[in-house]
């Protein structure tokens, strides 16, 4: 009641100093000031260091699940880059063996072609043989043909009356001295 | 037709012959018949063809053997009329052979290329017969295509001393 009855009778235009409150005022404002920090440290510090704890622990999660991302991701970008050089060695690899296919196909189409060719050549030149004794035959033939044509031509003109009589006085002769 | 039938045939033929006594006048117009059945084709075809009558056909041999004595244009006729024109050649050449062989002697196929004379013939005879050691019946048959000389065939043996022969040699030789 006295206190409030001192703030009652105080009038605020008539101070002490032009810069400090009144005494009163300073210890009041002072213990307020000690309450309320007092109130602060022992009530909203622990909450705010829990606060500040939990969202360290929360960012050091993060961090850590950045790091294990990040080492994944390294990991996994190693392997591509593994793969790909596999890739590339696979590429390689698989460019050498088709080459080697087809030269082993080229040369063995070479080996094919210049033995078909060949065989071809000693056929053509066995017809070529063929066809040219086949000729040779023919016109030894013909030649004959035409001979014995001749022959029995020129024979069957030479054949007179008296011919013909001297033949078969020949072969009566002929038979006759047979035995 | 069968050997038997023909050897049937000629030997009916020979007995006939035989009983009209003239065998060797018939076997000789038989042989003659023989080749020339044998060398014309179209004188066989009308003989061995069925669709010309029987009667039609003996007419054609009537024609043919002409001055032929009766004895033999009946037996071709027989023959023909029987149906056996085909065996022709075949029958005569064995009623040849049996008349030969009755009297001893083997048939002598002289080929030449025109006639020969008695004297030839029997000169010739007389050589075939010194030559094989038979007696022969000699029946001469004229074929141009022989061109020349003589080709003799008694039995098995051939005696070829044709110009055509001889022509054939050049040419195999050739």
């Amino acid at each position: 009641m006295r206190l409030l009855s001192l703030i009652a009778a105080e009038d605020p235009t008539q101070t002490h100093h032009w810069l400090l409150p009144e005494t009163a005022e300073i210890i009041y404002g002072g213990l307020a000031f000690l309450i309320v920090a007092t109130g602060l440290w022992k009530f909203a510090l622990p909450e705010m260091k829990k606060a500040l704890a939990a969202r360290s622990a929360k960012i050091g999660d993060q961090l850590k699940n950045a790091a294990d991302t990040r080492a994944a991701a390294e990991a996994e970008a190693t392997s591509i880059r593994q793969a790909i050089g596999d890739i590339s060695g696979e590429r390689a690899r698989l460019l050498a063996e088709a080459d080697s296919q087809a030269a082993a196909i080229l040369a063995e189409g070479r080996a094919r072609v210049s033995a078909e060719i060949a065989d071809l050549e000693a056929k053509a030149d066995a017809d070529i043989a063929a066809s040219r004794s086949r000729s040779s035959d023919e016109l030894r033939a013909e030649i004959a043909q035409l001979a014995a044509v001749a022959a029995n031509s020129a024979v069957s003109a030479s054949l007179t009356p008296g011919t013909q009589q001297d033949l078969i006085e020949g072969f009566i002769n002929g038979v006759g001295a047979a035995r | 037709m069968s050997d038997a039938r023909i050897e049937a045939y000629a030997h009916a033929i020979v007995e006939i012959a035989e009983a009209e006594g003239n065998l060797a006048v018939v076997e000789n117009e038989l042989f003659r018949v023989a080749r020339a059945v044998e060398s014309s084709d179209q004188l066989r075809a009308t003989l061995t063809d069925e669709t010309i009558p029987a009667v039609r056909r003996q007419a054609v041999v009537e024609a043919l053997l002409g001055s032929a004595s009766n004895t033999t244009t009946q037996l071709v006729g027989m023959v023909i009329g029987s149906g056996r024109g085909r065996d022709l050649p075949a029958i005569i050449d064995k009623v040849v052979k049996r008349a030969a062989s009755s009297q001893g002697k083997e048939v002598a196929e002289v080929r030449s290329a025109v006639e020969l004379t008695a004297d030839q013939q029997a000169r010739l005879a007389a050589a075939l017969e010194r030559a094989t050691g038979k007696q022969v019946n000699l029946k001469v048959v004229v074929d141009p295509s022989i061109l020349g000389g003589v080709v003799a065939t008694v039995g098995d043996t051939v005696i070829d001393g044709s110009v055509r022969s001889r022509l054939d040699q050049v040419k195999s030789r050739l």
